[in-house]
């Protein structure tokens, strides 16, 4: 992705969007990467003996997708203040996650240029499942 | 079709053909996830302060650990780790399924946190059992400081 | 960790161990992060491959029965001892939820090069007693003189 300016960006763009879909192997693979090892990221049986329908993804896993898409969109010279997301929805293995984010504020202040944005991720019939908020800084085209 | 795999002489001519060589780093985080993957809970894997008061540089890695790969992505298989590279053989096995068939470790020194290996690998043999296929790797592991072989180790895996 | 062993202490025909586990799916799951193997084929029952081999669900690692001959080894060698070499071979399949045994016998010692070495047998076997992972070894133990 080119560097995008601050410049470049108004209000109520939307950011060029990241699809992600976990595989069952990918769910272990994050179980690795996080060391957390709860079973109801794995372990179907153990899954529903919890109430739950299957296997779901890792609340933390969707909040590290989020944190790709703002790093993807804001490129070398921006830079991720700070972004967080609620996990209010469940997502499952083998289905689209999308992630999206929508420009809500950009202002300069004390010389560095602010966007702040609305970012969540989407199941594939539009329920948004992780609803969050970013701050993020980018350099200026002068 | 025939009972037997069939080994043919171009895959024979793979034996022997040296790799380029891979590092890994052992890193005390590495052993220990290792160590927990393992169900050890021997200090040695995992207190580094112990480890040095029983005379040793650092944690150390547990029997099984030599070959844990260090992962790149695109340079390792994305499911088996093990690293992509040039020289080689190349076997182009049409795997209906894979089994780990054996496993094997000479050490020559203690491996601890904190090492940097080199290792290099040659397809060391092959065998047909009926229409499986047992293919034989050896791997040869340097301390890439001293230049001194720590490890050697031959891994055999079924290809059904 | 066990008292030390020396060389003086070790007969031939010694049993070692035995170490137990029961690997359930978190453990295989936790040997997949640190080992870096993540073939769905020990933690995915629906992983086509399964089917495809004839198994009947998830199968242990084999490495993982390995590091458990690799643990009864280091117990038996001591921080002090040294295993030189050991090698094992996947016979039989190993199933999660299940004991694996891990044990050995001493089939020889001898000095070499300087070094107090003891060879042995050792293996995993599974709740029916059938050595699933034989293989042997040779460790290197520290003299009390």
């Amino acid at each position: 992705m080119a560097q995008v300016y601050f410049e470049d960006v108004n209000v109520g763009d939307e950011i060029p969007q990241l699809k992600k879909n976990c595989s069952t192997q990918q769910l272990v693979m994050w179980a690795a990467g996080s060391g957390d090892f709860y079973q109801i990221h794995y372990d179907k049986d153990f899954a529903q003996r919890t109430g739950l329908k299957g296997l779901i993804v890792h609340g933390a896993l969707k909040n590290a997708f989020l944190g790709q898409l703002l790093h993807d969109w804001a490129g070398e010279k921006g830079q991720i203040r700070k972004f967080g997301c609620s996990y209010r929805g469940m997502d499952e293995p083998d289905q689209d996650i999308l992630c999206r984010g929508v420009i809500t504020r950009k202002y300069a202040d004390g010389g560095k240029n602010f966007v702040e944005l609305d970012v969540w991720t989407e199941k594939p019939d539009g329920t948004k499942t992780s609803p969050g908020t970013a701050v993020v800084t980018l350099p200026s085209k002068s | 079709m025939a009972d037997e795999f069939e080994i043919t002489d171009e895959m024979r001519a793979q034996i022997g053909q040296e790799t380029e060589p891979w590092t890994y780093e052992v890193t005390t985080t590495s052993v220990r996830m290792y160590a927990r993957g393992i169900g050890s809970d021997d200090p040695i894997h995992y207190d580094v302060d112990f480890a040095k008061s029983q005379g040793f540089r650092s944690i150390v890695a547990p029997l099984g650990y030599i070959g844990t790969p260090v992962y790149l992505p695109g340079r390792n298989d994305p499911t088996f780790g093990f690293p992509r590279r040039g020289g080689g053989p190349r076997l182009n096995l049409p795997m209906k399924g894979l089994l780990d068939g054996g496993t094997e470790t000479e050490y020559f020194d203690v491996i601890c946190a904190g090492d940097v290996l080199e290792e290099t690998s040659h397809l060391a043999d092959l065998k047909a059992r009926g229409r499986m296929l047992f293919v034989t790797n050896e791997s040869v592991f340097k301390n890439k400081a001293t230049g001194q072989i720590v490890a050697k180790q031959r891994l055999t895996s079924i290809h059904l | 960790m066990a008292e030390q062993t020396y060389f003086e202490d070790v007969t031939e025909g010694q049993e070692i161990g035995p170490i137990k586990i029961t690997p359930d799916k978190q453990q295989l799951v936790k040997f997949a992060a640190g080992s870096g193997d993540f073939n769905p084929l020990h933690f995915d029952e629906d992983f086509p491959m399964i089917k495809a081999m004839g198994l009947s669900g998830t199968i242990v690692h084999g490495r993982f029965k390995y590091a458990q001959v690799g643990r009864l080894l280091l117990q038996f060698a001591g921080y002090k001892g040294r295993v030189k070499k050991f090698g094992v071979t996947y016979r039989g399949m190993d199933f999660p939820n299940r004991e694996i045994t891990v044990k050995g016998v001493v089939t020889a010692k001898k000095q070499e090069g300087g070094e107090n070495l003891v060879e042995l047998d050792i293996w995993t076997e599974d709740p029916e007693g059938k050595k699933t992972t034989p293989g042997n070894a040779v460790v290197a133990l520290p003299g009390r003189g």
